[in-house]
């Protein structure tokens, strides 16, 4: 897989974009992203080979210690110089907004040069080979459970390439991830319907054709379960929680709370926390686009700062947030590799990348036999933060019932934890080993950005309340 | 730009193309606590195209990107790729929408502003509603957008609409004695109304004051729970997209044609009507991707699914009338007034992390960041709860206001209450 030709093409212009704009900004940097999605489906009527929505553009950040000027283009035809004079004119201010801005030195960057590469094998697989592995999939679900209604195979790749320019650094790097699903509608004889999903994430396909393949038993057992599902009786109960819903509560629940340009605007609790208990004294949480292998690793963030392994939570005990460029300019303190965008047409924000739990020592049977009363709860649905207040809203798909320390064929669905955020962190009592990160998801700041992440590790046990 | 639609043409083995192209012009202010922060300007252009081949008696279609950095023999190369894709792809025959011609622009006044003129207006009317140092607004981003799209197909489709809209982004704070809270209030608007905007905000100031002094309830029980426009939205985009050809086609609508979505209603009976167009809806369309005109659809009258609605492929597969994907959801108003409500014992969600619907598993619930607990005449604003019931209880029991708002793709009461509903 290699680095975008016409991003490369284009280096030299944005070299000279941030010499005519350094002459009237102190700080100016070119961010250019050519990213290419390709969708491979096939379900019981319909198939296809699709590219997806892709992003080919750039975006230049100016400053002179005051408020930050942004402008979005993907226009690159222009000359440089004819560039410049569009970004300066489309960023008008009143006098009012200039005479109002924040206070924002950016620091001096250690001087780097350097290309990053991680390869995939998407090139070792054709789109035939794409499809007809998609339909196959499809089929030998269809044929294998006489109550389908559909059955859906879905192959998602996705190619970055990033290039990143200004006085001190010019940084390039490439990267692919490939998304991978399964997901099967049944009904039962009285007409309810329900779907299940199984996925597979990785850097290479080759593990998408090894792995999902072998779910296939495990999606139609559990869309046939999932029919059994009732609701829930509301109340507080233990928990067990499956990787998923780990990575749920590790992201919803406590990461965005963390992400550093909500302290600079005081929407953040977590701000007054650091350095105390905020969690058992058994757990830790990390986060960074180089702290694990998953969707949202990279090697240098949208602001050109590379990509760190984060140490959220030590012990129980708030160690450090997550930090983009321009909050750390406004709070004083080092980026951490966090600053990214949804595309290049869109602001960076402090946001989480990798967010997980380390792994305890944990069985996870002793887990399950340690509940007399509770429920195992397993795959996110969603989940909204309020870091501010940390009030939680995470949702599994569904939960099956503990009775005296087994699992029962009781399902319920769907499943909604809530409750006040450091109450459920500090009543981890059990951390199983063999933690997974699951590199599936998207994750919006409030309703908008969306931006890939992946979340995870081991099982908790907890207590919560749930609805 | 290259001439994409000129090199379709050439193509010779493709039966029918495509081309979607959507200019975005924005510009963007964010303020962090009054000071601001970061000032953008976008200028963008994204060109889709979609190509089809008739082959083995069937359709094959795929779509590629065609970003600037994409020269005439790149854009060759594509479009010959894409012809080799559809021809993987064996769906069953549809046409291309029919030929037709339409250009116009969706009533707006946000173009009459420089758009740093209008930015500072908003941020201006949102600032005006702060209350010393207690009610702040320590967030606000200000998104003003230009969108002109176009569609033409190898059928004779060639569409265009420009329109305008605004989003703000407002976090209304309250500081007392060392602590504070805060809601979230995002508003979109297609014409500016100051005083409406400033109402909108000081409405939420107040609410966020009384979060900050809310408490747990000393009960659970209640006649009802009242949601407002926001929630009652959530619910009717879940409904809407179950009446949609793609849900109805892929077998996966819980609700069919002739089934009553109230069982035995208490309350007001459901008319949902999927509609082009809505005052104040930045959802307003002249036509969808495909370039079917749109055109109105009741899909639920007093209750029952009556029709299903949607785009030109899913359409004719079923044999439906195409009405093209709609997006605006028109819901018509209740009987519910003021005086419904007086003397009631309800808990009225004013606040809440976020709707959960399941239609698969008739589940409505959520996480309530504030309620207000109407017991007579004593009012208490609540927090630390969250409710769950059944979605078929929801809807046989729900009430709807007779006054009606805007929000997002809905169009319609803003009040509606629900009984047998659990509170925990």
């Amino acid at each position: 897989m290699n680095f975008s030709k016409y991003l490369d093409d284009c280096r030299e212009k944005c070299r000279e974009l941030v010499n005519i704009l350094g002459a009237d900004f102190d700080y100016v940097g070119v961010l250019g992203e050519d990213s290419q999605n390709l969708r491979v489906f096939s379900d019981k009527r319909t198939s296809g080979i699709t590219e997806g929505q892709g992003y080919c553009g750039f975006v230049v950040k100016l400053s002179n210690g005051g408020a930050v000027y942004e402008y979005s283009f993907d226009d690159f035809s222009l000359s440089p110089k004819e560039i410049a004079a569009k970004a300066v004119s489309s960023l008008k201010t009143t006098e009012k907004m200039k005479s109002n801005t924040i206070s924002a030195k950016f620091p001096e960057f250690e001087k780097m040069t350097k290309s990053f590469k991680r390869d995939s094998d998407f090139d070792d697989y054709s789109e035939e080979e794409l499809l007809s592995f998609c339909s196959s999939l499809k089929d030998e679900i269809l044929s294998s459970e006489k109550n389908a209604l559909n059955a859906q195979a879905i192959i998602v790749t996705r190619r970055d390439s990033k290039l990143f320019v200004s006085k001190d650094r010019e940084l390039d790097q490439v990267y692919g991830w490939a998304n991978s699903y399964m997901i099967l509608t049944v009904s039962d004889e009285e007409g309810k319907i329900v779907s299940a999903r199984e996925n597979v994430n990785s850097v290479n396909l080759k593990d998408v054709f090894e792995e999902l393949p072998k779910l296939k038993g495990k999606l139609i057992k559990k869309a046939n379960c999932l029919l059994t599902a009732k609701p829930i009786e509301p109340g507080v109960y233990d928990v067990i929680t499956d990787s998923s819903i780990t990575g749920l509560i590790a992201h919803e629940a406590f990461g965005h709370g963390v992400e550093m340009d909500q302290f600079v605007k005081d929407r953040a609790l977590a701000k007054k926390f650091v350095g105390d208990y905020v969690a058992s004294p058994i757990a830790s949480m990390h986060d960074g686009a180089s702290a694990t292998l998953s969707a949202a690793s990279y090697f240098f963030d949208d602001d050109g700062i590379l990509a760190h392994d984060t140490t959220i939570i030590k012990d129980g005990i708030l160690v450090s947030g997550l930090c983009d460029l321009t909050s750390a300019c406004q709070l004083g303190v080092e980026p951490t590799g966090n600053g990214r965008r949804q595309s290049f047409k869109r602001k960076a924000y402090a946001r989480m990348t990798n967010t997980f739990f380390s792994d305890g020592t944990d069985k996870l049977e002793d887990m399950i036999k340690s509940v007399k009363h509770g429920y195992m709860l397993f795959e996110t649905n969603n989940g909204m933060e309020d870091p501010k207040n940390w009030q939680i809203q995470c949702t599994a798909e569904y939960g099956i019932e503990i009775i005296n320390g087994k699992l029962t064929d009781n399902y319920v669905a769907p499943v909604v934890m809530s409750g006040y955020v450091p109450d459920l962190l500090k009543s981890i009592t059990m951390i199983s080993d063999g933690g997974k990160v699951i590199g599936s998801g998207m994750c919006g700041k409030g309703y908008k950005e969306w931006v890939r992440v992946s979340d995870g590790g081991p099982c908790l046990k907890v207590r919560v309340k749930l609805a | 730009m290259i001439n994409v639609e000129k090199i379709l043409k050439e193509n010779k083995s493709l039966d029918g193309y495509r081309i979607n192209t959507s200019k975005t012009t924005s510009y963007e202010n964010f303020y962090v606590k009054g000071k601001l922060e970061t000032v953008r300007a976008t200028e963008t252009e994204d060109v889709n195209a979609t190509v089809y081949t008739s082959h083995d008696g069937k359709t094959g279609v795929s779509s590629f990107n065609v970003p600037h950095s994409m020269d005439e023999n790149g854009l060759r190369t594509a479009a010959e790729k894409a012809a080799h894709r559809a021809n993987l792809v064996f769906n069953e025959k549809f046409p291309l929408a029919e030929a037709g011609e339409v250009s116009r622009e969706i009533h707006s006044d946000v173009k009459n502003y420089a758009p740093e003129v209008l930015s500072e207006k908003i941020a201006n009317a949102v600032f005006s509603c702060e209350t010393g140092e207690e009610g702040k607004i320590n967030a606000l981003e200000i998104f003003i957008y230009k969108h002109e799209n176009s569609v033409v197909n190898s059928n004779g489709v060639n569409k265009s609409e420009t329109k305008y809209s605004v989003m703000v982004e407002a976090i209304p704070t309250w500081n007392e004695k060392d602590e504070s809270v805060e809601l979230y209030e995002a508003i979109h608007f297609t014409s500016f109304d100051e005083d409406k905007l400033k109402a909108e905000i000081a409405e939420k100031m107040r609410e966020v004051r009384d979060r900050k002094h809310a408490v747990l309830p000393d009960e659970k029980k209640f006649d009802f729970i009242l949601f407002r426009k926001k929630e009652i939205a959530e619910l009717l985009d879940n409904l809407a997209g179950d009446f949609n050809y793609r849900t109805v086609y892929s077998r996966s609508n819980v609700f069919k044609k002739g089934d009553l979505l109230q069982n035995n209603p208490t309350g007001d009976k459901l008319t949902i009507t999927m509609q082009a167009e809505a005052d104040g809806c930045r959802y307003s369309a002249l036509f969808d991707a495909d370039g079917v005109t749109l055109k109105d659809k009741t899909v639920v009258k007093d209750g029952k699914v009556v029709s299903y609605y949607g785009g030109n492929r899913f359409g004719s597969y079923l044999k439906e009338e195409i009405t093209g994907e709609l997006s605006c959801i028109v819901v018509e108003k209740g009987s519910l007034t003021d005086s419904d409500l007086s003397g009631k014992k309800y808990l009225e969600c004013v606040s809440l992390s976020g709707l959960q619907v399941d239609l698969f598993n008739d589940y409505i619930g959520g996480e309530i960041r504030l309620a207000y607990m109407h017991k007579g005449d004593e009012v208490v604003p609540v927090t630390g709860i969250a409710f769950s019931g059944k979605l078929s209880d929801a809807l046989s029991t729900m009430r709807l206001s007779a006054s009606v708002d805007v929000e997002e793709n809905y169009v319609g009461p803003d009040m509606m209450t629900v009984e047998k509903m659990n509170v925990v």
